[in-house]
């Protein structure tokens, strides 16, 4: 990547958007050849939604990208606003922290829906709520002006491309990704933790099944049909868990990424008034896409700890 | 795969970065705020029921000595009334003794003075009888002029007296 020719500092009214052309050019290498053959000789600055986050910064092998700092910032905002509420909880509730412990009681309430039990929503909440702020946050702070529009100007093969400071950090498949796995995996953990090694194993690679037909064989045939179907269920779940975490991600990144295209697209057309309710739309999408992830990751985590249910 | 690596930029470094980020929010969401927060929360519930549960049982208490209260003055009144009754008797029976007692002291003293009265008009009487007598003789001495022996007078006198 370059080197920082300038920066400038633009408002989301210049976007122009170039980025459809890149993709109709079937490059492997979506983003920096293909605007160099598009805009050879002009000397405009080049704006455009890419499908991954832009890097703005690198130190040693590691390249910060926009949507990094940008969850840099959300984890500030937690840290910050936990820290007051921190000094602020006492046992007559004020302010903020009434809207807390509303919160709390809602999702306490939609999680004994999926748990069923009030002792296992307690156990799970604190994460599922995690990745429910975490995602809200990154969701919202995206569509806050300033973000995706502020940036630098970068120099590339005789072109200058505008590189946004922020970008919304679900936006890219790096934090989606992250954050799926971080909850498939913790899923595994806690039904390890809650079931057994062994018969977790088993729900995957269904070692039992296997073992049974030799000693029912005589008493019931069908268990010669019926347990290689168990064995071959087990084996689908592998590719479940995969699924999970790809149907998560992309979901997510899916969401929010149409959004900003959706809202650069609006101001394109007309910069004033037409982007306002696709922003309210926006809003919207973000609140539900964070509830829809951290209800994902409570039923996995509800469906991980429950024993065998066949 | 390796497209998609390549069409979204998937980094593993990212990746660790954002696995990072993520469990500073969790660290500092749960030890921060909802650890606490539900530790209160918790406290508070606990702390209602408590209340409730003494205004519940101060409640019952306080019907209960109510209840206590009320025997007790109505078994107090009940005893009140009963003593006056008693002493009302009492003092009944007494006054009678008394009058009566007073009633006979009087007759005593009654009785007395009579014969008191009677042996003085008895002496008074005599003594009259004596002076009507002794002037008799005084005046028949006077009248007759002369003075007979007086044992004849005295036969005389008796006689005239009788």
């Amino acid at each position: 990547m370059s080197k920082t020719v300038g920066s400038e500092i633009t408002t989301e009214n210049k976007i122009e958007h170039k980025s459809m052309v890149t993709q109709e050019d079937n490059h492997e290498e979506v983003g920096v050849e293909a605007r160099t053959e598009a805009h050879e000789a002009t000397h405009e600055i080049i704006h455009e939604h890419t499908l991954f986050a832009e890097p703005i910064y690198r130190i040693g092998n590691f390249n910060i990208t926009n949507s990094l700092t940008n969850t840099w910032l959300v984890v500030l905002i937690v840290i910050v606003v936990s820290w007051t509420l921190k000094k602020r909880i006492s046992l007559i509730p004020k302010g903020i922290q009434n809207v807390f412990e509303m919160v709390i009681e809602g999702f306490l309430g939609i999680f004994d829906s999926v748990t069923g039990a009030r002792a296992k929503s307690l156990k799970f909440f604190p994460l599922v709520f995690s990745f429910f702020i975490l995602i809200l946050l990154n969701n919202w702070m995206g569509l806050l002006p300033g973000i995706g529009s502020i940036g630098q100007v970068i120099s590339e093969h005789g072109q200058k491309i505008f590189v946004p400071y922020f970008r919304g950090g679900t936006a890219d498949m790096n934090t989606t990704l992250a954050l799926a796995t971080i909850g498939v995996v913790i899923s595994h953990i806690f039904g390890v933790i809650a079931v057994g090694g062994w018969n977790y194993l088993n729900k995957f690679v269904n070692f039992k099944a296997l073992a049974e037909i030799p000693k029912k064989v005589m008493k019931d045939p069908t268990i010669l049909i019926i347990n290689p179907i168990k064995i071959f269920v087990g084996l689908i779940e592998i590719i479940g868990e995969l699924a999970k975490v790809a149907s998560l991600s992309f979901r997510l990144f899916g969401n929010i990424f149409a959004g900003e295209v959706l809202l650069a697209s609006m101001s394109a057309i007309l910069a004033f008034g037409l982007p306002i309710p696709f922003m309210f739309l926006e809003v919207i999408v973000g609140l539900i896409q964070a509830l829809i992830f951290a209800m994902l990751i409570l039923a996995y985590l509800t469906m991980s700890t429950m024993a065998e249910e066949h | 795969m390796d497209s998609l690596i390549e069409t979204f930029h998937i980094d593993y470094k990212l990746l660790i970065a954002q696995v990072i980020n993520f469990a500073i929010v969790f660290f500092v969401l749960y030890y921060f705020a909802l650890k606490p927060l539900m530790q209160t929360m918790k406290d508070r519930t606990a702390k209602i029921e408590k209340s409730l549960d003494d205004a519940k049982r101060v409640e019952e208490k306080l019907s209960k000595t109510e209840e206590d209260y009320e025997k007790e003055l109505a078994k107090a009144k009940k005893e009140a009334n009963e003593i006056i009754n008693k002493a009302g008797v009492v003092a009944e029976k007494k006054k009678k003794e008394m009058l009566s007692n007073a009633k006979d002291e009087i007759g005593n003293i009654i009785n007395k003075e009579k014969e008191k009265m009677q042996q003085e008009k008895a002496k008074t009487i005599k003594e009259i009888k004596k002076e009507v007598a002794n002037l008799v003789v005084a005046s028949l001495e006077k009248i007759l002029g002369e003075k007979k022996d007086s044992k004849k007078n005295q036969e005389l006198i008796k006689k005239i007296i009788k």
